[in-house]
Order: structure tokens, then sequence, then C-alpha cells
């Protein structure tokens, strides 16, 4: 079952025109000239039930704008959505009960409560029963460490620790479905990788649909089999990651280690861009050479001590995907 | 269907929350005090040594301001309308669109709780003892203590829904400082708070008497020291009740508009 429905969704903004000068100024008291800015321009997608959906784009691509369009606080300008065969915008509270939304940039706690009381006030307006609403807690309590603030005011949270207290939030309520827009924005290292096994946990547990947006490409690489790439409030790409990274992703990395130091090193079908003292990191097309022909190469002037391959990063598959245009794109898998 | 049990939720967290904040409460409170001290000092020497003035004695008047000011704590413990400008500009009040509950009657009932603790812990200890202490005029029989009781807490709607409204138009509007002058006047001038309106000359009286801010602080003064009394009270408290109605209509027609643009415009 498609438990997230969207076709041709479009969102357009009315941007009043910033007008210049002392004239502008005048003209602007009288009558303001308003610009249409389209946000999101003819998107279509569905969701099945239980998938973990990469919904990605640069900033300024759409996303949020989307994520708000599901969770029924912004109405489209035209289009369809339906989230658990609900139409959002006009039956924004009977869908508030379906989903857990989660905004990286914002809490949705109160500011100034205790972090328990939140929750406790969650508890009431999702009409949670007392017996799952121990359940949850003692499960999120485990799994995200919540005990070690949930006494302490919300807006003396270290980042970090607002993050986990807001999904565990979203989460009180036994939602089918997830929105995480930006949710591992700010964190550090240990934070993002805790969020993330969390993730990937109720996902694969609780058979939770979720949408995740990001500009962090690690978060996308480690939690998602598919992705939905936009840009200028336009898809780009629909579909599983390894294609991606099939098609784009040729490039490898070979990282040397060599017995003696500062050594210039010079090989044939591959580019060195980076080295440090005896280090060296050579980037190679796999279909044009294969990594056991550059590191014979390299044997016959010089002693390898250590090497590794690497992948490439996803950022850098996207980055690409950007400046080559859109036609080099593989077939969408999924519409 | 009306979820009393969430409603309720939100005051007994607005209470505990107030509690956090004992510094706020005890500086409100000072506050408070010293507005009381300059206002009875005020008409103190306006009366200037007269027994009665208007056909109100001095001891009468002193009771005016004294209630006055205790509803002045009163009000002022719920939401301000910075606060609300505040949660709309940041964009708090667009995100709690997305909860399965009705946002005005979450402030009001969040109000309820913040209020109370207000009165319990400072205000009433504080104006027990001013009123063993001073020489006021008490009202004679329980059923004016019921009456003001009820009028004060229709008075405490109207000013609800007019400072939310208020607050609201902030979604409309990119510059509110003459908002806020025109709600702080109403409130303090119009509403009978500080003179009441037996003093106002003729024409401002009659302005004051056709607006809704009369039913905040000078119906429930009046019935309380008697000025309004027999059957006069029960049309004061109509005259109350119609206001809040009519404000009622006024919040909910300004966050119906509200919300309409935050769907539509993105807040
Ligand atoms: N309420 C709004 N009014 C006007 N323009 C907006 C509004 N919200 C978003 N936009 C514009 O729409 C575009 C998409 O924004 P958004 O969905 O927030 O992007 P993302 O989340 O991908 O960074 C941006 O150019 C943004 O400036
Ligand atoms: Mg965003």
């Amino acid at each position: 079952m498609m438990i997230i429905e969207v076709e041709h969704l479009m969102k357009d903004f009315m941007v009043a025109k910033r007008e210049t000068g002392l004239l502008g100024a005048m003209k602007s008291l009288v009558k303001r000239e308003h610009i249409k800015k389209e946000a999101v321009k003819d998107i279509s997608f569905s969701i099945e039930e239980g998938e973990m959906v990469g919904y990605i784009g640069p900033n300024g691509a759409g996303k949020s704008t989307t994520i708000k369009m599901l969770t029924g606080i912004l109405v489209p300008s035209s289009g369809k959505v339906k989230v658990n065969g609900i139409v959002p915008y006009e039956n924004r509270q009977k869908n508030a009960k379906n989903i857990g939304v989660v905004f990286g940039q914002r809490t949705q706690l109160w500011w100034d409560l205790p972090t328990i009381e939140s929750f406790e006030l969650l508890k009431e307006i999702y009409q949670v029963s007392n017996k799952r609403y121990k359940e949850n807690m003692d499960t999120f309590t485990e799994i995200l460490g919540l005990d070690e603030f949930l006494n302490t005011p919300v807006r003396q949270l270290s980042l970090g620790q607002r993050m986990r207290a807001d999904i565990a939030a979203s989460l009180l309520h036994d939602p089918p479905i997830l929105f995480l827009d930006e949710p591992t924005i700010g964190l550090d290292v240990v934070a993002k990788e805790k969020m993330r096994t969390f993730i990937k946990e109720i996902n694969n547990e609780r058979k939770i649909t979720v949408i995740l947006t990001t500009h962090d490409m690690e978060d996308i690489e480690k939690l998602c089999e598919r992705m939905i790439l936009i840009d200028h409030g336009q898809k780009v790409y629909d579909g599983e990651m390894a294609v991606v990274k099939e098609k784009f992703g040729k490039n490898r990395i070979l990282i040397v280690d060599l017995e003696e130091s500062s050594h210039r090193l010079k090989v044939t079908g591959g580019e060195v861009f980076k080295e440090e003292s005896s280090r060296f990191w050579i980037r190679f097309n796999r279909d044009a050479v294969s990594a056991s022909e550059l590191i014979a190469q390299i044997t016959k002037t010089h002693n390898i001590k250590d090497l590794t391959v690497e992948e490439p990063e996803i950022e850098s598959i996207i980055s690409r995907i950007y400046q080559e245009g859109y036609q080099n794109l593989p077939e969408t898998v999924k519409v | 269907m009306f979820r009393f049990r969430l409603y309720w939720t939100f005051t007994k967290k607005a209470f505990l929350r107030s509690a956090v904040y004992r510094f706020d409460v005890w500086s409100r409170l000072g506050s408070n005090l010293i507005f009381l001290l300059m206002w009875g000092s005020i008409w103190t020497a306006l009366y200037a040594g007269r027994e009665e003035a208007g056909g109100v004695s001095f001891e009468a008047m002193l009771t005016y301001i004294v209630v006055s000011q205790f509803l002045t704590g009163v009000n002022g413990a719920g939401t301000p309308l910075w606060d609300i400008q505040e949660k709309v500009r940041t964009g708090d009040i667009s995100l709690e669109l997305m909860r399965p509950f009705d946002v005005p009657l979450r402030y009001l009932f969040a109000d309820f709780g913040s209020v109370a603790f207000y009165i319990l812990t400072a205000l009433l200890p504080l104006y027990t003892v001013l009123f063993i202490f001073m020489d006021l005029t008490l009202p004679d029989s329980w059923q004016t203590w019921v009456l003001f009781i009820i009028s004060a807490f229709i008075g405490f709607l109207i000013r609800y829904c007019i400072e939310m409204s208020f607050g609201l138009l902030s979604f409309f509007l990119v510059e509110t400082g003459g908002i806020v002058d025109i709600f702080y006047f109403a409130m303090s001038l119009l509403s009978g708070s500080v003179i009441p309106l037996w003093f106002f000359p003729g024409w401002l009286e009659k302005m004051a008497l056709y607006l809704p801010f009369q039913g905040i602080y000078y119906i429930p003064n009046a019935i309380f020291i008697g000025e309004i009394s027999g059957s006069a009270i029960l049309l004061s408290l109509g005259i109350q009740l119609f206001w809040v109605g009519v404000c009622y209509l006024l919040l909910r027609l300004v966050w119906n508009r509200a919300s309409h643009k935050v769907v539509v415009q993105g807040g």
C-alpha cells in the first residue's frame, strides 16, 4: 500500500518585492509589488509503508516546503497530497495523529518546562494510554539516554540532547509515519551517529515510514536505500541509492603510503590530487583502469608500505550530478 | 468535542511552570504594590481631605483603586501581548497548528494555570493583609461577593480575547508599535482601571460605555464598592456577557485569518 502519495504538487509563495532607494520606499508604502516564488514545482512521488526515503537537495530546494505540505500546515497551490489516506490540509488534526514531525532547526517541546513535562503534555494531547506511554518512554530512554536530562528545562539542553528529546517526543503517540527535516543539523559526529542508529532502529523494528530531508550526505548513505533528489523545487532523481552510486560513483580513490618520503609520484590513468609527506591520494576511474594496475605501476618505482581504496563520497556524486546536468541521470527507478 | 482533560493539562503545566519562575512572581508583585501606592497617593491628594467627590466617598474610591490593582495583577499574569507577538514572530504559534488542539483555547487554559498560581501565592496573601489593615469598603452581602467574582471572571475573558486578538495582528503587520500603544491606552484608561468612568468628561464616559474595556475593570470594581447595585448589577453583567461574546467572535475571526495566512503564505 502506498502510504504517501504526492501528485503534481506545487507551492508558490508571493514575496513582496524589495524596492530600492527613497522613491522605492515611498512607492512600497502605497502599493507593494509581489513576485511569485515557486518553491515546489510539479513534484510527484509515492512512498510505500515501511520505506525510509532520503529527500535531498541543496539549501532552498524546497524540502521543508514539501514536508510542511505533508503535515498540513501549508496548503499546496495545486496538485494532490495524501498521507495515510488523508488530505493533510483538509484534515490537519486527524493527520496530526498519524505523523510524527521533527524540525531540526527548532524544537517543538515547551521551551521553559522540564523535558519530562513536555512528554506528559504530549501524552494528553495525543491521548496516549498510561501503559503505552510507559513502554515508549522506557524504550526511548534506553536507546536515547533521555534520563540524563529529563528534569532539565528544554532551553538548557545541548543541541544533541534537544534533538534526542524532540525525536522521542515525535514518536510518543506511535505514528505510522515520521517526517524528519534536517534531524542531524548542527550535531557533532557522535551525536549524529546516535541519531542515525535510532532512526534506523525505529524504521526496522516499528516499521515506521520515514521521510528524511537533509543535505548531509552521510545521513543518506547510512540510512536510505531510496533517495529523491530535488533542486530548485523540481525532482531530478528518484530511485535507489545504489544505482546513483553505480552510475556516478565510478571514481575511486587510492591512498598509498610509501616507504620513502618526499618522492614525487606520477601514475598514468590516475590523478594525484593530494599529498602529505609519504602519503598520496590518487583519483582514478574504475572503468578505465583497475586499482591493481595502478598499484603495479607504482611498485615498479617505489616501495608501498600500506594502501587503501576508497569509494567516492555521495557528496561528490551529488555535486557531479548538479554539475553535469540531469540528462545523464539513470532512469528513474520508482515513480 | 471539547477535550477538557487536554486543556486542563495545559492549566496544570502552566501552574507548575509559574512555580519555576518564582522571581518573576515576586518582581511582578513588587511593581503591582508600587503602582498601588502611587495611585493610592494620587487619589488621596485629589480628594484633598474631602469626605466625598462626585458622590463617591473617599473610602469607596480607595477601595476601587485597591480592587482595580488586584485585578490588574490577575490580568497581568496571563500571556502578555509582547509574548504573543514574539510567538508569532518566531513561528511557535504557526507550528502549533500541527497539533490536535485549538490554539486560542490552549493559551486560555494555560493562562488559567499561571493566573491561579499568582493569585494563590502572591495576590491573595498581599491583598488580604491590605484589606485587614486599611479602611476599605467591603461588600455587605455574600451575593455581592459572588457577583463580583463572576463579573471579574467575565472581565478576564474579555481582556484575554482582546489581548490575544491584538497579539495575533502581528501576523499581518510588520510594525506593531501603534497596535501596542492603542492596546495599552484602552487597557489603562478606557477600562476605568485607574480613573473610574464617573470622573470622565461626558463625551469620554459615553465613549467608554460603548466599548468593551469597561467590562474588564470598571464593572467589577463598581460592583465591589456598591456603585453598581441591585438590578443594575444584572444589567452590567448582561453588558459584559454581550462584550465577551463579541470579543470572542473577534478573536475567532482574527485567528481564522491568521491560520489561513499561515497555511497559504507560510506564516
Ligand atoms: N513563507 C515563505 N515565503 C516566501 N518564500 C518562502 C517561504 N518559505 C520558503 N520560501 C522559499 O521557498 C524556497 C524553498 O524553501 P525551503 O522549502 O525552506 O527549502 P529547503 O528546506 O530545501 O532548504 C526557498 O527559496 C525559500 O526562500
Ligand atoms: Mg529546510
